[in-house]
Parts: C-alpha cells; structure tokens; sequence
C-alpha cells in the first residue's frame, strides 16, 4: 500500500462519524459480550476469577436430571405446537386479507397487530383474566396451563403470522393462476399445485419465526404454566434465582443461546428462499367480495380476527374495572397506597414511577447509541469500507436474537464485582433495556440516513456549511421522524421488558412488568384487580406507542 | 488579464487504476465563462468536484487568486455549485432553500429576507417563497437551485449538467435565461455539459474532455473550424 492509500485509510478511519461507532461497539462490548462470556467460562470454571479449576459437576446434573430432559423436550414441543396452532388459525385469515377489499379493513389489519407489541406480562394477564380461574370464561374450565400457554401464544404471536402471510400472498401474480386454469386445472388442483408451491417458503419462514419466539417465551410460560411447565428460559431463571444453582444455570443459558443461534439460522435461510420466489411490489389485486361464500369467509375471518385480538384485552379492562359485581376504580385508586399488610414492600406507584423514570433513561441511551451506529455505518456504507459496515450490522443486531433472561443473568453474574460494579446501581435496569431496545433505533435510523442523498450533503457543502451545521441543519432534521419513531420503541420495550429486568431490577425498584407478575402471584381478589389494573395502564401505554409509530411511519412516507 | 483560477498538473486515479483525472492544467481569467465539453465518463464532473473541494486530487495544485485552495475544505472556499439533480433540500421550502447559504454565513433575517427577494426576482420566481420544493415542476427546480446557488455571492460560479434534467423545449428558453443572467453577473462560470450547443452558448471559452483529460482548449469557434484531431471532428458532428 502507497503512502497516499494509507492517508486516505487513515482519513476514513478518524472521520468522526466512523469514530462515534466507537460508543456503541463500547456498549457491546461491555453489556453485551463481556455477560455472555461470563455465561460461557461460568459453566465451566464455577468460582471464577477466584479458582480456576475446571468443574463439569453441573454436566452428571445436567445427564442425571429427569426435570432436565423434560424441559428441553417440552421447550420444543410447546414451541411447535404453538407454532402449528397459530399457522391453522392465520392462515385462512390471510387468505381473506390479501385477496379482498372490504370496509374496516384497516382498522382489522390494525386489531391484529397490537397483541404483537403488548408486553409478554400484559398477554398472560389478558388471558388470565378471560380464561383463568377469574377469569370472565371461567366457568368455561378450560384453565389448563397448557392450554392458557397455548392460547397466549396465538394470540401474542397471529399477527406476524398474518401479516408475513398476507403481504406475500397478496403478491402472488393472478395471472400464473390464471394460465393454471386455463390449462385445465380447477380451483382446488391450483391451489395445490401452484399456490401452495409458492406460499411454501413464506409459510416456513413465518413458521420459524414464531417457533423461535415460543421457544424463548418467558413471561408467559412463568406466569401461566407455573413450575410444571418449565421451559429453558423459565428454568434459567428458576435454577439462578430459586435454587442458585449458577452452573446449571450458565450451562442451560448455552444451551438456549446455541439453539436461538441454530434456529435464526435456518430462518434466515428460509426467508431468503422466500424474498427470492418475492412477488413484486404493486401486484396486489384486492377485489370486493360479491358471492354469499366470499361475503362468509370476508365476515368469518373479521369476527374471528375481532374476537381473539380484542377479546382478551377487553376481559382485561374489563376486570381492572368491576370490583364485588359493580364499576369501580378501586383497583386503580389501591395503586397509589401501600397497606401496611402489602407483602409487596413498595407501592405499585413507584413501580410506575420506576418504569417511566427506567424508560426515559433507556431512551436516550438506545437513542445516542443507535444514531451514533446508524452514523457510523452510514458513513461506512458511503466511503464503500462495505465489508466492515457488512460485519457491524448483524452484530449489532444481536440483541434482538439473544433471550433477554440469558442477557439478564449474564449482567448480574458479571458486573456485580470489579472491575465494573453496577449491582446496586440504578443505571443497570435501563442500560439493558437500552441494549434490547437499541437495535429497534438502528433499524428505525439507518435507513432514513442512507435515503438522504449525498448530493444535498454536497451542496449544503458549497454553500458555506460546515460538517457539524450539515448534521445540524440537513441530517438531523431529515431523520427526526425516524428519530421520534425508534425512540418510541426504545421507550415502549423498556416499559414492557421482563426477561432481563427480573434479574437486574433490585427488590427497592421494581417495574410494572415485575409488579403485575407479583401481584398475579399473589392470592385475593384486590391482588388480583390490582394485577389486572396495572396490565390495563401498561396495555394503554405500549398501544399508543405502537399507534404513535405506525402515524410516523407513514407520515415519513409521504414526505418523501 | 490576469488569471483568477488555475489548475496544474491535476491527476485522480480510481482505486481500480482507472484514471479520473490526467494531468489537467487550466486556467481561467477573472470573470471569463468556460465551457467543460466531453462524452459522460469524460471526467468533466470529477473535474468541477474538485474545484468545488468535494473530491481530492492524487497530485496537482488548484490555485485561487494566487493561493492554493487544496487544504480548503468545500465550505470554506465559497464557490457555488448547481448539482445535477438540482440537490435542493427536501425539508425546506424555496426561501429557506434560498436563504441557506446566507443563514450559513450568519447573515441577519431581514438581510437574508432581502437577497432572497433580490435571487427570486432574477429567477422569476416572485411569489414561489413558501412553495414546497417537492410541489416545484423541473424547470422551477432549476431556478431555485440557481437562485440558492448564487445568493451568497460565489467567488465562483459552477453549473454540472443544469439542463440534462429537463425536456428539450424547456432546455432551449432555460438556456437563454441563464445566458442573460451570466452576462449581467460578472462572476467566472464553469458550466459542464455533454451538448455542444449548450456548451457554445454558455462558454466563451471551451474545453473539449475525453477520458480525463483535455483533448482541445479554445473558442467556440477554433473547435468548429480548427478541431485539433479526428475525435474532436467526429464528437463535434
């Protein structure tokens, strides 16, 4: 290399854009990569750093557990079986949605998607609240934890089924049905030949995506299956929590991170199969129902839809509202005093004060992080140094793929001594909440960055602006909408985060998501009303979130 | 007269060992028009860039008023550009397009308020203030970039392909206008196009470029009547 391509090499490499990508590699690397491996060198040397001798006791517990083996094997299975459930029940509706046009269709699409951003705490006390044993469908006696599970899982998970089914099916061309018809094959030969074939790919990728959430469920499966059914995530934090078995623990977190990292895998495969056999864009032909059959299925799938996305968080609201028989607000004014008597040593009003005050922190650190990443491999991207923008934008994505109670566990059992003790600190719960939140920032960001065209930058340049007023008076407004919209999902997640939290949150500062799981645990009726008084604020609060996004979004759309 | 902008011995070589730019010298008098002619792939564009400071030569000076400019980065050096695609910022109506670089330079409201007045007069574009640029048809666009470019009072005017964007009727009275207006501003202007129409039009002096280098620099006329070698008569027509 001549002296000239190393000035330019150094140029790239000290330009203060690629420099504030140091903020957030720093971030990873120290609440990110440094607890998970902890996690790994904890399964094996027990006492690290003071002994260092290698123990593989946990392994003969490990083989010699029954618990074990049935969990792992019931991890899998509720997974499939979830995923299989919410496949039946989507996918007729997806059908519907992406062949017709009908009234109220937006406010449908909108429906099913808002159990998707609820918070997994707020899903379990929905459901609790309509099928649990106080529930409004009590009587009906279907409260099997496996089938509360089962049912939380569809209704959690029927929206991304939906709506990767219904975009790509939407797509596929009228016409290669067409020319199947013309060739001789009748409705039910073009379904099995041609659309089937070509749904295939979309089916497996929504499939795996799902599976994957299933199979990292935590929230729901501690609150709804109770100790009989465990799965790896909810056994990690049994095992760390309970029984401070951190070696089993550690080992079991491996285990569920292999796994995660084996299953996006095979996702990614599967959903670059399915963009390849992608429809273009704009091919979508909605036509209105007209026959009594369309009109059926149109009016089936939209009361099928309305009933399990709403009826759950009606049953909610509803029962935070109704106390003896009769409306009252007793639940929501028990909120802000503490009976002496209350084995919850703090009042549910400061769990709520703790969580805006958690939230607002993690905002602005996902929102500083993730436009210090976008920046950086905007910049990256445009200097063509691709390989390194190639290499830092899966891992930053990491987040997003690692299990939050692995992450949670990971921090308590590494920044808990020297050389960085945060333990007893109250920056800990919103720093991992700005972890899972910032890749939400970086995706939100990035591409209103790289959508702004490097010749205004250029000729704001010639027009006497500087690089900083560049940033100032171009970019920054330019991404402001991204900006607003990442930092509400950064704030959202926060407020619903509840894998990491239950590890890092001390017992002095509790949030809602811990609050609800610890009223739900407790009996009486004012525990309960209060669980479900909680969940309703809390469901109130991440539905405008996502409602305040979804009008960013498109608002950004039409701007440019 | 004496000379404002000269260019010596410019090179730029593409990672690839493509060669940008090869040994290009220049240079231009005060308040003179030049014409940068040449095929697309020519280097005409790379060539203003690095008038402009927005790309950096391997080797060569660019000296202005006697002084090189090379260590100068673009927002210093107060030469205007009109981008191809006109670059107009899409968060900003036409005033405060207008009034960028007057704001960049720290000028007052009422002192930008009234250049701007002063820009949108020589446009025509009276009564545009508040339009959103994405509201602007194309050759609307072109006056409000030209407006925003001349504003803050370039020491150096440049213009890279200003009609390419419009439709050829528009193209011929657009090229008339900006004509009339070169002629009332006594500012040096490089104006690059691949039209040798244009390019007659607009220069008094002409620069013929073809695989970043200059082929032929004269008069309108030297190339139309005394073209250097074949490639000049056959790109000539």
């Amino acid at each position: 290399m001549d002296g000239n391509a190393i000035a330019v090499k150094t140029r790239i490499y000290t330009h203060p854009y690629v420099l504030a990508g140091l903020v957030p590699l720093v971030f990873f690397l120290v609440f990110y990569f440094y607890p998970l491996a902890g996690i790994f060198i904890r399964s094996f040397v027990p006492d690290f750093p003071s002994h260092l001798h290698i123990d593989l006791s946990f392994w003969d517990q490990v083989t010699g557990s029954q618990r074990l083996a049935h969990i792992i094997w019931f991890t899998f299975w509720q997974a499939a079986v979830s995923t299989g459930l919410t496949l039946a029940s989507a996918f007729p509706c997806a059908f519907v949605m992406s062949h017709y046009q009908f009234k109220g269709k937006k406010f449908l699409t909108l429906c099913a998607s808002i159990p998707f951003v609820l918070p997994a705490v707020v899903v379990a006390a929905a459901l609790d609240a309509s099928f649990g044993k106080n529930g409004c469908l009590g009587m009906l006696n279907i409260r099997h934890p496996l089938v509360l599970i089962f049912m939380a899982h569809v209704f959690y998970n029927f929206s991304v089924m939906l709506r990767i089914l219904t975009s790509f099916w939407a797509g596929l061309r009228a016409n290669i049905q067409e020319a199947a018809a013309t060739l001789g094959a009748g409705p039910f030969q073009i379904f099995i030949h041609i659309t089937l074939p070509l749904l295939m790919p979309a089916v497996w990728a929504a499939s795996f995506l799902v599976f994957i959430f299933c199979f990292s469920s935590f929230g729901i499966i501690l609150i709804l299956g109770g100790p009989a059914y465990s799965t790896i995530e909810a056994e990690i934090y049994r095992q760390a929590a309970y029984m401070f078995n951190l070696p089993v623990a550690s080992f079991l977190s491996l285990l569920q991170i292999g796994f995660t990292l084996v299953l996006m895998g095979l996702y990614t495969a599967f959903s670059r199969k399915a963009v390849r056999f992608a429809p273009k864009a704009g091919h979508a032909n909605f036509k209105p129902p007209q026959k009594f059959r369309e009109k059926a299925a149109v009016a089936g799938s939209a009361g099928f839809i309305i009933l399990l996305c709403l009826f759950p968080l009606a049953a909610l609201a509803g029962k935070s509202l109704v106390h003896d028989g009769q409306v009252s607000l007793i639940y929501y004014q028990a909120i802000f005093v503490n009976p002496a008597n209350s084995i919850f040593h703090v009042p549910p009003f400061t769990a709520i004060k703790f969580s805006f005050i958690f939230a607002g922190t993690a905002l602005i650190i996902a929102l500083v992080t993730g436009l210090c990443a976008a920046l950086c491999l905007n910049h990256l991207d445009r200097v063509k140094a691709k390989g390194l923008a190639a290499f830092f934008d899966p891992l930053f994505m990491l987040p997003l793929s690692t299990s939050a109670v692995t992450l949670g566990f990971g921090i308590i059992i590494t920044l808990d001594r020297p050389p960085l003790n945060l333990r007893s600190s109250t920056l800990l719960v919103p720093l991992v909440h700005a972890l899972v939140g910032f890749p939400f920032v970086l995706r939100a960001v990035l591409p209103a960055l790289k959508r702004i065209p490097n010749d205004i930058r250029e000729a704001a340049a010639t027009l006497g602006a500087s690089p900083g007023k560049i940033f100032r008076c171009l970019d920054l407004p330019l991404i402001s909408g991204a900006l607003t919209a990442g930092g509400v999902f950064a704030f959202t997640i926060s407020m619903g985060e509840f894998g990491a939290t239950i590890f890092t949150a001390g017992p002095r500062t509790p949030t809602i998501p811990l609050a609800i799981y610890r009223f739900l645990g407790q009996p009486g009726a004012m525990n309960y009303g209060q669980a479900m008084a909680i969940s309703t604020l809390l469901m109130v609060v991440t539905a405008a979130g996502f409602i305040l996004i979804e009008k960013i979004s498109s608002n950004g759309v039409q701007q440019f | 007269m004496e000379n404002e902008l000269i260019i010596h011995n410019l090179k730029k070589t593409g990672t690839t060992g493509v060669c940008f730019l090869n040994n290009i010298n220049l240079a231009l008098p005060r308040g003179s028009r030049l014409s940068v002619l040449g095929p697309s792939g020519s280097g005409k564009t790379t060539l203003l860039r690095m008038i402009a400071g927005l790309d950096i030569p391997d080797s060569g000076d660019i000296r202005f008023n006697n002084a090189s400019i090379l260590d100068l980065p673009p927002h210093k050096r107060n030469f205007g550009m009109m981008f191809q695609d006109y670059a107009l910022f899409p968060h900003l109506d036409v005033f405060h397009n207008i009034a960028f670089g007057l704001k960049m330079k720290g000028m007052s409201k009422q002192e930008q308020a009234s250049i701007v007045a002063e820009m949108l007069a020589l446009t025509n574009l009276k009564g545009f203030e508040n339009r959103k640029v994405d509201e602007l048809s194309g050759g609307e666009r072109q006056r409000v970039a030209l407006a925003r470019t001349l504003a803050p009072g370039p020491r150096l005017l440049m213009l890279d392909e200003p009609l390419s964007a419009l439709d050829r009727v528009l193209r011929k009275h657009l090229l008339d206008q900006l004509t009339q207006i070169f002629s009332r501003l006594h500012i040096t202007t490089i104006f690059v196009t691949h039209d040798h129409e244009e390019a007659f039009a607009a220069g008094s002096q002409i620069i013929l470029m073809n695989q970043g280098g200059i082929v032929q620099n004269g008069t309108p006329k030297d190339l139309m009547h005394r073209p250097m070698n074949d490639w000049v008569r056959q790109f000539m027509g």
